[in-house]
């Protein structure tokens, strides 16, 4: 008998990479990890071979789930059926202060305040499909003191 | 390296929405034209290179080829498929080779298949970002951001498409012009994209074939020959930080197709773009250099790729105007313009063409590959 999918299956029902499972595991004890590459320092994600180094130094480190916006879209169109309940909704490209970009909604934010470059933190919600996932909030809005 | 091979036959069938005929009689249909224009017989094809995933159908196409290959990286596919050929026909494998697409996007979302539109890839779809309008309009909004681009600026990609389809029998926008103020009163899809900034999926096929210039010329006095080609890929952008910013890596592509060919800008009299959404051309026309960075806006709104502007660009109408072949749009129209089979729509000075095509992400969106390919008539 089969109970509830593991992890990795529900990853890769969404499209994810089963690479990228610690990441996912780590969002459900609310810690916002990146991948990274132990001789450059540098960060990545998802999960990557660095560009210099390889795979042989990678590893999962904690990162601070903040950044800024760099670009984003307002979906209007729903293609699936999934999607006819949401619209509209923003999927945003946040540049992690770490330097990799994430791609995920911003919330908390009406739609005529959206701005590239505004600073957004992480916040860890429960997706329709069980897994806990990061969303991104803006950090301040000026003059603005209903965000919770 | 130069016009080491030409086009000596194409063939293009129907092009629509709903058309009703099978993606491998679409292939056969445009095969079978295509031989027909360059006036050869059914044995000559000894290289088959079909542009998608699937297997090709040879006992049903009634070919016997050397080699039958299925190649797909998007919709740089078709470029690609001529930048193969040539290295079929060099390496001594092929003398005669077909790049042949046929497709039925309308049967395949009858039976339930997604539409192109709603694709989706990897980890971001979890957050809903579904579709290829979703993923341009992240190039989009960053450009506007960066350069003040507006929605009026796409617009004017929009109509100037528009007007170009609009004396072209045969694709979707022929006789059916519209207007800045229609494409901003149009919905919005995925913002800043508007319907009208969007392309539809269309039922067709086209078949082209490609041999060494020298056969080329001993079959007919109009070989289109292919001058010179480059390929950059998106992913170094996305190692760079830079992919939103650029459309595709065109710096490597450009380099390597003018310097085969032995032109600069300045001897390209056409552009035919791959354009999935009106973001797309205008970006390109900056990234190959027609204009400075984050002029494409304006160069649009005040006409600079109409017939009468500085590089007529996507003058058949392109994909988001005439139909969409996931890439040869742009090759057919750089053929019938150099042949002079344009009609109505026939430019004034047609003798080389710079022709695009870009698709299929590398592991993460908007890591596009890219295609770059200059056409001439004169080897």
């Amino acid at each position: 008998m089969r109970g509830q999918p593991d992890m990795e299956t529900i990853v890769r029902d969404l499209g994810g990479d089963p690479l990228d499972l610690p990441f996912w595991q780590a969002c459900g004890e609310g810690r916002f990890l990146l991948h990274r590459c132990g001789v450059c320092r540098r960060h990545y994600w998802p999960a990557s071979r660095c560009v210099r180094h390889g795979a042989q130094n990678m590893a999962w480190v904690e990162g601070s789930g903040r950044g800024t916006l760099y670009t984003y879209t307002v979906i209007h169109h729903a293609y699936t059926a999934s999607m006819k309940g949401r619209v509209p909704y923003v999927v945003g490209v946040i540049q992690l202060d770490e330097g990799p970009f994430f791609h995920s909604n911003v919330v908390g934010c009406p739609l005529e305040r959206l701005a590239v470059g505004q600073p957004l933190r992480a916040t860890m919600i429960e997706h329709e499909s069980g897994l806990v996932v990061p969303v991104f909030r803006p950090i301040a809005l000026v003059g603005d003191h209903s965000q919770t | 390296m130069r016009a080491a091979c030409a086009i000596v036959g194409m063939g293009v069938t129907a092009q629509g929405i709903g058309l009703g005929i099978e993606s491998r009689e679409l292939r056969a249909q445009a095969v079978d034209l295509a031989l027909a224009d360059a006036r050869l017989e059914r044995d000559a094809i000894d290289g088959y290179i079909h542009t998608y995933l699937d297997r090709e159908d040879l006992r049903y196409m009634g070919l016997s080829p050397n080699f039958s290959v299925s190649m797909m990286t998007g919709g740089a596919t078709p470029v690609f498929s001529i930048l193969s050929a040539i290295g079929m026909i060099v390496s001594g494998q092929a003398e005669m080779v077909a790049c042949v697409y046929g497709q039925a996007q309308s049967a395949r979302v009858a039976r339930g298949g997604q539409t192109i539109g709603g694709y989706g890839y990897g980890y971001p779809t979890l957050y809903g970002l579904v579709g290829a309008a979703a993923t341009h309009a992240l190039h989009a909004r960053r450009h506007m951001h960066l350069y003040g681009t507006t929605s009026r600026h796409l617009g004017a990609v929009a109509v100037t498409q528009r007007n170009y389809a609009c004396v072209r029998p045969g694709t979707l926008g022929y006789d059916k012009p519209i207007t800045l103020e229609d494409h901003q009163a149009s919905p919005m899809i995925a913002d800043p994209f508007r319907r009208y900034d969007c392309t539809r999926d269309t039922d067709g096929g086209v078949a082209v074939l490609v041999t060494t210039a020298e056969r080329a010329r001993s079959l007919r006095s109009d070989p289109v020959y292919i001058l010179g080609a480059g390929t950059g890929h998106n992913i170094a952008h996305w190692h760079r930080g830079t992919v939103y910013e650029n459309h595709d890596n065109i710096g490597p592509a450009k380099e390597r197709a003018f310097s085969q060919a032995g032109m600069t800008l300045a001897d390209i009299q056409m552009a035919q773009l791959y354009d999935p959404f009106t973001i797309s051309p205008l970006m390109q026309i900056e990234a190959y250099g027609f204009v400075a960075e984050g002029q494409g806006g304006p160069f649009y709104a005040d006409g600079g790729a109409a017939a009468d502007g500085p590089i007529p660009t996507n003058t058949g109408g392109g994909q988001l105007s005439a139909y969409y072949t996931t890439g040869f749009t742009g090759i057919i129209e750089a053929v019938l313009q150099l042949r002079g089979q344009a009609g109505a729509g026939q430019l004034r000075r047609a003798e080389t063409a710079l022709v695009s095509g870009h698709g299929m992400n590398a592991g993460v969106q908007n890591t596009w590959a890219h295609a770059t390919a200059i056409l001439g008539m004169h080897a």
